[in-house]
């Protein structure tokens, strides 16, 4: 179900500055276990918004339900149930194991959409023998229109989680093209476009108080120039947690372990430029821990990181000061 | 022997106080000459000079008050040596380990979020947002 609302404002007043944060009109749906919410900075044409974000809304969603390990139906359960070494898949799974080679190579290796069996192993859902040290090396060769085929060894089997969020935001502001203000928020990992002399104030969550704000990101596009786009992600171990006897387990594994990461990262967000590359780096920064972290994510380029350490410590790169302030 | 003096015209008056001179007289030229020849030598002697010495850059002299240091910018170049297995380093010489990550700044002091409308959230995955 598409809910749509539109906030009461007074933001198209003319008294209200041009770089004042965008207040949007929100249409949301759930979608892969998550919400997926676009917001668009719709002017007085609310009827075309309107219909433009639940197109969308609607397009994204099918994609998700292709790409979800929670879906019985889905082409990712098709291609994990299938026990063949080479397997053809259709362009939207083609589409999004391609950005999951793209998230591996960002992420220096830290990104692994093959650790589902060592993540249901870590929860206790599956035996540990199944996650052991099998090669988990596999491949992608491209098919006719847009399809593809996968090549792995037998046993291995997929979990795109934040890859496919990524992916799926960046697709949907991709749909929203004639939108020159947009956010597409796939479960808290977003894609933004901004219009000229626009503002986008992005709260980041704080996961130690519901309803809190650890930082305010504010992603401007200059008066005189283009729209300007950006991704936005966060990572973290906090919700996916459980404990198992003495034992506190995440959803983050570290390949290198094939166990939940040991790290001293809470929650890390990075702005940089799309949801996928965010999404991959956000998550790498909490696997490889504050130090290797923001190493990892300073040789990358990134726009912006803002990361909570376990000792409540905030830490941020430089060139993050000037989105946070304002 | 002179030569005679540049005549005037007969009948043009001279200046007030001057001695009237005669039909004939011509002004004495060596006064002309003397200076002819000192500017023809000095002019020789500069092009000599300027073909002989090359022409240096004009420097503008710095004179250093006794309280200021000389402004002399000297830069050590720092020579990296990659040891090789069993070799050791030189007496004093900071050891870097080749895998180390490049040292990076980082932020400790995040300034507090400004009270500012915000519609937009990033969360982990997840998170439920009331």
């Amino acid at each position: 179900m598409i809910s749509v609302e539109r906030p009461a404002r007074a933001s198209r007043d003319s008294r209200y500055p041009e770089s004042a944060p965008i207040v949007p009109l929100t249409a949301a749906t759930t979608a892969m276990g998550g919400r997926l919410v676009v917001h668009l900075d719709a002017r007085a044409d609310d009827e075309r918004a309107n219909r433009d974000a639940r197109r969308a809304l609607a397009r994204i969603g099918r994609w998700a339900d292709r790409l979800s390990r929670h879906r019985e139906q889905s082409e990712l359960t098709a291609l994990n149930a299938d026990a063949r070494g080479l397997v053809p898949v259709g362009p939207t799974l083609a589409a999004a194991l391609w950005a999951a080679q793209e998230a591996a190579r960002d992420s220096e290796g830290l990104v692994d959409i093959t650790l589902l069996d060592a993540r249901l192993a870590a929860e206790g859902l599956t035996c540990a023998e199944i996650a052991g040290e099998a090669p988990r090396i596999w491949s992608l060769a491209s098919g006719p229109r847009r399809t593809a085929v996968v090549s792995r060894p037998a046993g291995v089997r997929f979990d795109l989680g934040g890859v496919a969020k990524g992916w799926l935001a960046d697709r949907a502001l991709g749909l929203l093209s004639g939108w020159p203000g947009a956010v597409v928020d796939a479960d808290g990992d977003l894609a933004l476009r901004c219009r000229a002399g626009a503002t986008w104030a992005v709260a980041v969550d704080d996961p130690r108080t519901d309803g809190a704000t650890l930082a305010i990101l504010h992603l401007s596009a200059p008066a005189a120039g283009w729209s300007a786009q950006w991704g936005v992600a966060t990572s973290g171990t906090s919700i996916h947690r459980w404990r198992r006897g003495a034992i506190v387990g995440h959803h983050l594994i570290d390949p290198r372990t094939g166990a939940p990461a040991r790290t001293d990262v809470v929650q890390a967000t990075v702005v940089c430029g799309s949801a996928l590359r965010a999404e991959a780096l956000a998550k790498t920064a909490v696997i490889a821990g504050s130090r290797d972290g923001l190493a990892l994510l300073e040789r990358a380029g990134v726009k912006g990181a803002v990361i909570l350490t376990e000792s409540g410590e905030t830490l941020a790169l430089p060139q993050t000061l000037s989105l946070l302030a304002g | 022997m002179a030569r005679p003096s540049p005549s005037r015209s007969p009948g043009m008056p001279g200046r007030p106080g001057e001695p009237v001179q005669g039909a004939g007289a011509r002004p004495d030229p060596t006064r002309m000459r003397l200076a002819l020849g000192v500017g023809g030598i000095a002019a020789l002697s500069a092009l000599i000079t300027a073909i002989a010495v090359p022409p240096t850059p004009l420097v503008a002299t710095l004179v250093n008050t006794p309280t200021e240091p000389p402004l002399v910018s000297q830069q050590r170049p720092i020579t990296y040596v990659q040891l090789t297995p069993g070799q050791t380093p030189p007496p004093g010489a900071t050891v870097i380990d080749a895998k180390a990550p490049k040292p990076i700044t980082i932020v400790t002091k995040v300034p507090a979020p400004a009270q500012r409308t915000v519609v937009v959230r990033t969360t982990q995955s997840g998170k439920v947002i009331p």
